[in-house]
């Protein structure tokens, strides 16, 4: 069939017999190209019987093929006249879809199909292997504790509300302003309600290590921390957390850490930064009174079998501040092993925020 | 495509382009110079010659008119080519290539930061940094290639004085030595041997002039100059002295007929700085790449700009992501690879005594298709040595391989006499015995050439020795020398002579035939005064002594030269003005034509055609040479036909004879190879660089590989192994493939994109990902709690991110994962340190160490 088509072509192209001497062909791109795909050229040649003059054709045809693409390339170089603009846009159209070769972007379907066929070889062979190593990740990795734990030791302090950021500003008379940390409260306490607390955990002795031993897997038991420990900040009573008294209650939370045995009941104290005037908070009320993280609620073992662990809280009850004007607060862990003055992070082991309550 | 327009060796670019207005006015003009030379002097008689110029052809001219002209037409000297100024020259190092891209990157930056600062109290300083990094990226690179560039323009600059220096000339009357940038036209100027002619000058006089044409024709033959016209054409006719070229010997006189542009010389400068200046092929490659490249990296980043607003981020958000893509896709360290490539092949070349002028030059060698190679000198020894000989009936065989030292003087004359002095003893001492007495030197007319000599065996007598075209000489013989005796010239002689003419003159060798005549003694005593104008003694009747013939044998390095060119893929083609017969005696001998190749002549024969009938293209077999030979007009025409994508010609531009050696091409593939396996390189490393940036913006997991990390591996631990490819050693079938076809077999082509970007790059990307979800995991993110966290991730203030164990992570605490990073990049540079310096791994990975 090609050679029927040469000989139709030859006499329209004043050069077609430039083409006719030259040897060149496409194999000697091949160094570069995917064995894959050489392997596939190569086997071609080998079925056809005249070797040379096949390859001399092939080569000849991806040839001018290739010239029509550079053609496309250079496109909108040209003069902008019309009939050149409308060969040109023959020629684009020609080499998406050249009707008398039956070939797409230079190549005839079937070597788009070995194309597509090889590339979703190759990536279903990636994707086996990637799942593979995955696969064998996991079974390396262990359900209950991360392989590392370092980088996560200096425990970070957080506070709550949270919402995306840490400056409170709200207005004691406009309840609008505060009343997303008040739900924001009230959502995070739904866990430490008295009922589901006594349900769930175990009242454990406090001052000690509440230690389980056991296989990794079995669950282990949670210790109470109830939302009544929490006092006016409970929400029990004042179900504003003090907002709407310009008394605001703020919940301080260690991050969990799996492996916390060292942080040796760790104490928070709050205090100005010295951006602010020392007497700005006069009078800060803690919930518990020690301000501290009972040992009780070490160590943790992890989500998976820990089901129901509850984070200790210690509650930040601001009861006297100055108002309408921001004042920061700085907040540190203070413990055995617990670093809390790294200059460059502002988070680990304490926690930066300004209130600035407007009456 | 206007610019290949330039390219004269591309006859099928330039048939298929036409440029601007712009453009075509200046092809109108280029056209206006390749015309042949417009000039009549030569035609002129010496008193028009005279009136012409108003000078006095034995005075010169005036000293006040020499003035006037001078102010009139301006110094005898070329126009230097317009140069660039250097600030642009840099500021296109600078603003040019993918510069231009990481400019707006860095712009982007700033103007982010500049945003950053203003709206947050707390601006991190990541995009101040990152601006800042690629403004030094940016300026570093443009600063090496501006060195590098004018590094190599001073060496350029070197080769620019081709101009002569002083010359005689006569005013009024007297001699006088000036700066040659001083004469005008219509001087009149005295040259002679060893002087540079200082311009087109008619001859007037000469005495024994003889001129080398070379840099102007290429004919290395010093031709003769006399006041003679003898062609019609200014280039062939004896009278015209060229700008430029040397005076060989004798001395001359001629009058000023063109100075400076004007001047042949200067046309062909003109011409020669008119053109674009040879953008080579790697040059045209390295610009479509980076075409390519930016064309998808603009592409990427402008679709995932408006992605990403789609998606619901904050234009600022978008900024950055394009920065990111932009940075991920710009192969930044790939220009100084490329340059450093070069520059070490340059190097290379230079050890291996092959001095090149311009580094991208050296690739251009690569894509040779075609060799066309002067036959004398350059394939040949250029040296006349006799190989066979005819006497007695039987054709012996000389000894051509003896390396016999050359004397001067004509080429078959000094080829005979070595001969003789190999088999026979000093030619000089012969001589002596045998006083010549008369001589007809070779003339065209009778086409021989005779001597009468004493003879030394005889004391009386005297020998008449002719040689000669051997056809003419039988002609004069009646008899022939057999065995010693003299037997006549019979129709079996005639038959074996011509047999021997023929198989001779087959092998392509110039045959000489030799007669002599004993003249009686009585008749032409001692002192008999022999007249060779009135030719008083007998001219006929001779007897026929034997035939000698004599080829120009090919260089001993010829042949494996050829054929290494020959499997290369690259034509060799052999522009010679020699006869048929001995051209494609040369030609089979060194493997131009190889055995059951035809040359036109054996088509024509063939089928039974004319020559002139012969269509080599469709008659020839499909591997022919090509190798036309003939006359001029005929030599060219095969070079189009074969759609010569790049044509060589050893030059012979006066200097030494330049032999035929492969090397350089080898090099130029190496290269071409070398260029293409790094660039496959850093281009595989896009995909791992891109991807974190694609799921990063898509699937919001937490940015696996930061813009200044991408930078890092950029122009840190990439360019070293991309530099180190250069040193790869040659693929063994490098000069078995088929030459480069500049017109499709592109540096970056879709294969090498599919295979860096599709395969590798996936690998790799795919590699990096694992590495990247492990140690994640190892940490306590598991993959599938990955998905959607980058919100949290990215916001400073959430401090108690919660992974898939439950532990809860600062922020400053889980972004830190760029250690892990720094610790594989260190790890990736560490290895290749290891692969490149431990001993054993030269032999075992091919990997050198830099030097």
């Amino acid at each position: 069939m090609r050679r029927q088509l040469r000989s139709r072509r030859a006499p329209a192209s004043p050069y077609g017999y430039r083409y006719r001497l030259d040897d060149q062909d496409e194999v000697n791109q091949n160094y570069l190209a995917d064995e894959e795909e050489e392997a596939e050229e190569e086997a071609r040649v080998m079925v056809v019987p005249d070797l040379e003059e096949e390859e001399e054709e092939e080569g000849q045809e991806e040839e001018e093929e290739e010239i029509e693409e550079e053609k496309e390339e250079e496109e909108g170089q040209g003069p902008p006249t019309g009939n050149a603009w409308w060969q040109k846009l023959q020629t684009v159209s020609e080499y998406l879809w050249d009707p008398e070769k039956r070939m797409s972007l230079a190549r005839t379907g079937q070597s788009w199909s070995l194309i597509l066929v090889i590339y979703f070889f190759f990536y279903a062979s990636l994707a086996a292997v990637i799942t593979l190593c995955m696969y064998t990740l996991f079974l390396t990795i262990s359900p209950y504790m991360p392989t590392f734990t370092e980088r996560v030791k200096p425990p970070g302090v957080m506070i709550r509300p949270f919402a995306h950021s840490l400056n409170f500003n709200f207005n004691v008379s406009e309840p609008d302003t505060w009343q997303h940390y008040v739900i924001s409260l009230n959502g995070f306490l739904q866990g430490y309600n008295d009922s589901l607390q006594e349900e769930m955990n175990v009242d454990c002795p406090p001052g000690q290590y509440f230690i389980q031993d056991g296989d990794e897997d079995e669950d282990k038991k949670a210790c109470q921390f109830k939302r009544s420990f929490l006092k006016n900040c409970s929400g029990l009573e004042d179900p504003t957390f003090g907002y709407s008294t310009g008394q605001p209650c703020i919940l301080l939370k260690m991050n969990r850490a799996p492996t916390h045995r060292e942080a040796r009941h760790p104490t928070y104290t709050c205090f100005y930064l010295q951006r602010g005037d020392e007497n700005d908070i006069r009078s800060i009320n803690y919930y518990p009174e020690s301000a501290s993280f009972d040992l009780r609620y070490y160590p943790y073992y992890g989500k998976l079998t820990h089901v129901n662990y509850t984070s200790p809280l210690v509650a930040m009850h601001f009861t006297d501040v100055v108002k309408n004007q921001a004042v920061p607060v700085q907040c540190q862990l203070k413990g055995k092993g617990i670093i809390n003055d790294v200059i460059n992070d502002r988070f680990v082991g304490r926690v930066i925020f300004t209130l600035n309550i407007e009456t | 495509m206007g610019r290949g327009a330039g390219r004269e060796y591309s006859p099928a670019a330039t048939t298929a382009e036409n440029g601007g207005g712009k453009k075509k006015q200046k092809e109108k003009e280029l056209d206006e110079l390749k015309k042949e030379v417009a000039m009549d002097d030569h035609k002129l008689s010496l008193d028009e010659l005279g009136r012409k110029y108003q000078v006095d052809l034995s005075k010169g001219l005036t000293n006040q008119r020499a003035q006037d002209i001078l102010a009139r037409d301006g110094p005898n000297a070329l126009t230097p080519p317009p140069t660039t100024p250097e600030w642009v020259k840099f500021c296109r190092q600078l603003f040019g290539g993918f510069s231009i891209l990481l400019w707006i990157g860095a712009i982007l930056c700033f103007l982010a930061y500049g945003i950053q600062a203003a709206m947050e109290d707390e601006p991190s300083n990541d995009n101040l940094y990152l601006g800042v990094v690629l403004a030094a990226v940016v300026i570093v690179t443009g600063c090496f290639s501006y060195y590098q560039e004018a590094k190599s323009s001073k060496i350029m600059d070197s080769f620019k004085n081709m101009v002569p220096q002083q010359a005689l000339v006569v005013r009024e009357g007297e001699k006088v030595q000036i700066n040659a940038e001083e004469v005008v036209v219509g001087d009149l100027v005295e040259v002679k041997g060893g002087d540079r002619v200082p311009a087109d000058l008619r001859i007037i006089s000469s005495h024994g002039c003889k001129v080398d044409n070379s840099s102007l024709t290429g004919e290395s033959e010093p031709q003769t100059r006399s006041p003679e016209f003898t062609h019609e054409n200014p280039l062939e006719t004896r009278n015209i002295c060229f700008f430029s070229t040397n005076c060989v010997e004798g001395t001359a006189r001629g009058i000023v007929i063109a100075t400076g542009d004007r001047t042949v010389m200067g046309r062909i400068a003109t011409l020669a700085s008119g053109l674009e200046v040879g953008r080579t092929p790697i040059a045209m490659e390295i610009e479509h790449f980076i075409q390519l490249i930016t064309g998808v990296a603009v592409f990427l980043g402008v679709s995932f700009f408006v992605l990403s607003l789609i998606l619901g981020y904050s234009w600022l958000e978008a900024v950055i992501f394009l920065i990111g893509i932009i940075v991920a896709n710009v192969p930044e360290g790939l220009l100084a690879t490329v340059t450093v490539c070069l520059t070490l092949t340059a190097k290379r070349m230079a050890r291996k005594n092959c001095l090149v002028k311009n580094l991208e030059a050296v690739e251009t060698l690569g894509s040779t298709s075609t060799i066309c190679s002067d036959k004398t000198g350059t394939l040949t020894q250029n040296r006349m040595t006799v190989a066979h000989m005819w006497f007695d009936n039987h054709i012996y065989e000389a000894d051509t391989s003896e390396e016999q030292t050359g004397d001067s003087g004509d080429a078959s004359e000094s080829a005979l006499l070595k001969c003789i002095e190999l088999s026979c003893g000093s030619v000089r001492k012969m001589r002596d015995r045998n006083p010549k007495v008369a001589e007809i030197p070779f003339n065209s007319t009778n086409k021989y050439q005779l001597s009468i000599h004493e003879r030394e065996d005889s004391p009386q007598s005297h020998v008449l020795v002719m040689k000669g075209a051997p056809e003419r000489i039988l002609d004069r013989c009646s008899t022939i020398l057999v065995q010693g005796k003299e037997i006549p010239l019979d129709k079996e002689m005639q038959d074996a002579f011509q047999n021997a003419y023929m198989e001779l003159g087959g092998l392509g060798e110039r045959v000489l035939g030799f007669c002599q005549l004993n003249l009686p003694s009585g008749k032409f005593p001692r002192g008999f005064k022999f007249d060779t104008d009135e030719l008083n003694f007998p001219t006929e009747k001779l007897c026929f002594v034997g035939l000698m013939s004599m080829i120009d044998p090919p260089r001993a390095a010829v042949p494996d030269a050829v054929g290494k060119c020959r499997s290369a893929g690259i034509k060799v083609i052999m522009v010679t003005g020699d006869h048929p017969i001995t051209a494609k005696a040369i030609a089979k001998g060194v493997g131009i034509i190889s055995e059951g190749n035809e040359t036109v002549e054996d088509i024509a024969a063939r089928l039974n055609i004319p020559v002139s009938q012969v269509n080599p293209r469709a008659d020839a077999g499909p591997q022919a040479p090509a190798c036309r030979l003939g006359s001029p007009q005929t030599r060219i025409p095969p070079l189009w036909g074969t759609r010569a994508t790049v044509l060589r010609a050893p030059g012979r531009g006066g200097g030494p004879p330049v032999s035929l050696t492969p090397s350089p091409p080898p090099t130029g593939r190496l290269i071409f190879d070398n260029l293409k396996k790094s660039i496959a390189y850093t281009l595989t490393s896009n995909i791992p660089e891109i991807t974190p940036f694609l799921l990063f913006i898509i699937a919001n997991i937490p940015l696996p590989l930061g813009t200044v990390t991408i930078l890092c591996i950029d122009l840190g631990t990439d360019m070293v192994p991309a530099i180190s490819l250069a040193y790869e050693a040659a693929e063994s079938d490098i000069m078995k493939r088929q030459p480069r076809n500049p017109q499709t077999d592109k540096l970056v082509n879709e294969r090498l994109i599919s295979m860096a970007y599709g395969q590798i790059g996936m690998i790799q990307a795919l590699g990096g990902f694992f590495t990247y979800f492990v140690i994640l995991a190892e940490n306590g993110f598991l993959p599938s709690r990955l998905l959607g966290i980058r919100l949290d991730w990215d916001d400073r203030s959430t401090n108690d991110l919660e992974d898939s164990y439950g532990q809860e992570w600062v922020s400053g605490a889980a972004s830190g994962d760029t250690r892990i990073l720094i610790f594989g990049l260190l790890e990736e540079t560490a290895l290749a340190a290891f692969l490149s310096y431990c001993p054993g791994m030269g032999v075992a990975l091919r990997m050198y160490p830099l030097k």
